[in-house]
């Protein structure tokens, strides 16, 4: 899914206009990248761990860092501005307030990320819990890494494991960091900071009604699970049963008149 | 004959292979209560209580084994089929003939299904049919395993923005699909994180989009893996939380298998006092030793810390320790008794203790002293209803000039309290209860022999005793009732302390005697006591104060012919008269040398029936009857009632002339207690 820009007011001449949207830009990116993280972090020692499973996630990590350090660059600049009118000023904030969320969710999971690594190690697949799962995690890594194609990933490199595990605490403890410098370059009053979307977020669509309808499955009783295989071959050899029989009459229909 | 033997070589290789494995996830597994994850330094390190976080992991671990392990069979819903779902009864097969790890040899089957249905609760193993209720079932109803992600330990607690994430997510999917639990919680949640609330909105959506470019049972099982994982970690209302472990604890409970003794809870306590920068270092040491002394004091009387004889009841349903120290007992325990050496606090907080303060007070002749303790506590914790008569009748009882039982407190503590009581409320007596609390904390503490006369029997015999002695416990309202009977009895039979009424009997004039005289017999029945000796000495301010007062009003007014009047008092003028009056009242006390015993005798139902009826005098002051009026610049006044049959003179012939002389003189009119506050209404602005 190419990467949705969503500028506001391209049009626009004011530089402040264009700051907010560039920061809103890659705030959104941030979250987006944030939220396929956590989904591949989740398959970690389950079934599909695999090596292939650890390079998306270094690289969806990758990429979170480098969004992570361009929004704070551009938001700590900005915020730091004294001559910011209000109103822009309001909208960095609450930016702000979600950068900072969507980083502290990216830190506590690469330091989940981190500690599973070392326990699954991807030597022996038979300590792999088995969790249900088939399918590996490209798909959700080229939305993170905003490629079009599967192909254009990098073919998973052989790196040692021991450096991609330093290499993780080093960028674990820079995110670390940067929250904490956030926290000391700019003071960002959380409480009046005001959101502007609903309590509730809209549906987005209903084409997933398949997948909720296996879930409302799911849901029903234990006992009915059997019945329900039983009943439909039922239905089914009734339904063979009336085909047939209407097969035969209207072949001796066809036969005696 | 050679493959058999192969084969059974390659499978105790697999053994060995699969125990260094266990072994290795074992030890690797300890890594997660480490420091492996850098986390800031300001997260606090409380420790859980014992949760078996890694005993779980081990067996879990071990159950991914495809051989040794788990059985598992695809789940089959409308139009796929999802792998890898392991039934109740494989699981229990499982943990029965599983012989690599110790912790799981030997089990049988019902602690198979305890040990399942700890693993689905802490939320290892999701079940797939029933979500809602975490336990293992063992007919056909299927579980999975929870991914790692999901496993509950301590590092990472669970937060409430993913929470409400989760929340948003699913109310993405279909609208209205919330529970109303959890629809209070989103709203909640709202209301709390409300700056985070677009950040929250917008990463709901783009997990949900994520999530959507897997394939459809994938998807299926994210959706149950993350249900499970908030079943767990925000459980319905109503339902039993294997989560719910009670308070975080300072002392790590997993670090040693030994129970953790005092020592290494008053270290941690005092470690994280001295850490803390918010308190002084100095202060820090004062607390740490009084938090020493009093664990060093109590740990023998606490049960938890240290064995309870006979036995506890809570562990071996045998009621004899609560027999024992019920609050009527006749013989208290050893341990009951030495607690109550502790500190004054403890003996007044204990009936038992208190009943036995009483006697011994009572024998004394202080007893007033308790029962206005005992009043001021009446009042502050009574009902707001009652408290105004609750002041009233204390201030008639204890506190009036001329009251029954009069209690010896100084005369700025006095001051106070009266004027607080012109509008009582719940603590106007407080300060006049703390003098008579250190009053009686000092006599506890000198008269030691009052503690010592208790210690004597060891706890054998008291046990042995109350065993024979067995009832079948009270219940609480019997015992209630009997409290507020022997109360009400005690309200209406006060011992009128005699002292009180030797004062009530004589005329005003004899108030300087009062204030020593109320020590006096008792200094000469116990010398020890050291509160006594001072009194007789330097009388109360107030009595002074008083004097002085009454004093001028009579020569104010010599031709009157008032009750009050002291006819001593009219010759001499000035302060004295004062002073002489004293010198004299005390030669008199100190000649006098009045026994208890002829006190006691001379103590008639009448002049009790006096008292009585003194106290419960209603609270008219005006009676127009009255033949002395009032004067304005008398704070108290005191009316005696005193009918000629009723008047007890304990005391020489010269007194008794005066006070015939006084009876004479004055001797009419309904005199009664007046609470100031009352009388200042009729009275034109007193002070």
């Amino acid at each position: 899914m190419p990467l949705v820009n969503n500028k506001v007011g391209d049009d626009c001449t004011l530089s402040t206009d264009k700051t907010l949207a560039d920061g809103k830009t890659l705030v959104d990116s941030l979250i987006k990248v944030v939220a396929c993280y956590r989904n591949l972090a989740s398959c970690v020692g389950g079934c599909t761990d695999s090596l292939q499973l650890r390079d998306d996630l270094r690289q969806t990590r990758e990429k979170a860092q480098k969004l992570a350090v361009s929004t704070c660059q551009h938001l700590t600049s900005h915020l730091r501005d004294k001559s910011l009118p209000q109103e822009q000023r309001r909208e960095l904030e609450l930016l702000w307030v979600a950068f900072s969320s969507s980083l502290e969710l990216l830190h506590v999971d690469m330091c989940k990320v981190f500690s599973m690594g070392d326990i699954f190690c991807l030597a022996n697949t038979t300590a792999l819990v088995q969790t249900g799962l088939q399918g590996g995690g490209s798909e959700v890594a080229a939305r993170a890494l905003s490629l079009p194609d599967l192909n254009q990933a990098q073919t998973p490199a052989d790196g040692l494991e021991n450096q991609e595990r330093s290499a993780m605490e080093k960028e674990i403890s820079q995110i670390d960091h940067m929250i904490d410098d956030m926290e000391m370059k700019v003071n960002v009053l959380r409480w009046m900071v005001e959101p502007h979307g609903p309590q509730y977020a809209e549906p987005l669509s209903s084409t997933d009604s398949a997948s909720l309808a296996l879930l409302t499955v799911d849901e029903e009783q234990p006992g009915h699970q059997p019945l329900c295989q039983r009943s439909r071959i039922f239905v089914f050899l009734l339904l063979f049963a009336v085909v047939l029989v209407a097969a035969t009459l209207s072949v001796c229909v066809v036969f005696f008149s | 004959m050679t493959v058999i033997f192969v084969l059974v070589l390659f499978s105790y290789s697999q053994i060995a292979f699969c125990a260094a494995l266990i072994f290795q996830s074992v030890s690797k597994a300890t890594c997660w209560h480490g420091d492996l994850c850098p986390l800031p330094a300001h997260h606090t390190q409380l420790i859980s209580p014992y949760v078996p976080y890694m005993q779980a992991e081990k067996v879990l671990l071990e159950m991914q084994d495809p051989k040794k392990g788990v059985k598992s069979q695809p789940q089959r819903l409308v139009i796929t089929t999802i792998p890898h779902a392991i039934t109740g009864k494989h699981k229990h097969k499982h943990t029965h003939t599983n012989t690599l790890l110790n912790s799981c040899s030997g089990f049988l089957s019902s602690e198979a299904r305890s040990f399942g249905s700890m693993l689905v609760a802490l939320g290892y193993i999701y079940p797939l049919q029933d979500h809602k209720r975490l336990v293992i079932k063992p007919d056909a109803s299927l579980y999975r395993f929870q991914t790692p992600y999901f496993w509950p330990t301590q590092q990472w607690p669970v937060e409430d923005t993913d929470y409400a994430i989760y929340l948003a997510k699913r109310n993405i999917r279909k609208k209205g699909i919330l529970e109303l639990h959890e629809q209070e919680q989103y709203n909640r949640l709202h209301k709390w994180m409300n700056h985070k609330w677009d950040f929250i909105v917008m990463q709901a959506k783009e997990q949900y989009r994520a999530a959507k470019e897997r394939k459809k049972p994938d998807r299926v099982v994210f959706d149950c893996q993350e249900r499970a994982y908030w079943v767990v970690h925000r459980p319905p209302p109503g339902t039993v939380s294997a989560m719910d472990y009670g308070l975080d604890r300072r002392v790590d409970p997993n670090a040693n298998e030994v129970t953790v003794g005092l020592q290494t809870l008053l270290f941690a306590e005092m470690k994280r006092l001295f850490s803390s920068n918010m308190i002084r270092s100095d202060m820090i040491f004062h607390f740490s030793c009084r938090l020493v002394k009093y664990c060093a004091t109590y740990n023998s009387h606490d049960p938890f810390l240290s064995k309870c004889l006979p036995s506890n009841p809570w562990l071996t349903d045998d009621v004899t320790y609560w027999t024992l120290n019920m609050p009527n007992v006749e013989i208290p325990t050893k341990m009951r008794v030495e607690r109550w050496t502790f500190s004054f606090g403890e003996l007044l907080s204990d009936p038992r203790g208190r009943d036995d303060f009483r006697l011994f007070l009572k024998k004394e002749f202080s007893g007033e002293n308790l029962a206005f303790w005992e009043g001021c506590e009446d009042l502050k914790w009574g009902t707001a209803v009652t408290m105004r008569e609750k002041a009233e009748q204390i201030y008639k009882t204890f506190l009036a000039r001329g009251a029954p039982r009069w209690i010896n407190i100084d005369g700025k503590t006095m001051e106070i309290t009266v004027s607080g009581l012109r509008h009582p409320h719940r603590y106007v007596l407080d300060a006049a209860q703390t003098h008579i609390y250190m009053l009686m904390k000092k006599v506890s503490k000198h008269t030691r022999r009052f503690v010592k006369d208790k210690l004597p029997h060891d706890a054998l015999n008291d046990l042995e005793q109350n065993a024979r002695n067995r009832r079948p416990s009270l219940s609480p309202i019997i015992l209630r009732q009997q409290e507020l009977e022997q109360r009400a009895k005690m309200a209406a039979s006060a011992p009128v302390d005699i002292t009180q009424l030797c004062r009530f009997t004589t005329p005003v004039s004899h108030l300087a005697v009062y204030s020593g005289f109320t020590d006096s017999p008792s200094a000469n029945a116990s010398p020890s006591l050291p509160f006594v000796a001072p009194t007789p000495v330097c009388p109360s301010p107030i009595s002074v104060a008083l004097d002085s007062n009454s004093a001028s009003e009579r020569r104010a007014e010599a031709g009157e012919g008032e009750a009050e009047r002291n006819p001593e008092a009219r010759a001499p003028a000035g302060g004295n008269v004062l002073k002489s009056r004293m010198a004299l009242s005390l030669r008199r006390l100190l000649k006098r040398g009045c026994s208890p015993s002829t006190m006691f005798a001379s103590l008639s139902p009448k002049g009790q029936a006096a008292a009585g009826t003194s106290r419960i005098q209603p609270l008219c002051p005006d009676q127009p009857s009255q033949a002395p009026p009032r004067r304005t610049g008398n704070f108290f006044q005191i009316k005696v009632d005193i009918p000629p049959e009723c008047r007890i003179y304990p005391i020489e012939s010269e007194d008794e002339e005066e006070e015939n002389r006084a009876s004479s003189r004055g001797g009419v009119g309904a005199k009664e207690i007046i609470c100031p506050w009352e009388s200042l209404t009729p009275q034109n602005g007193t002070g």
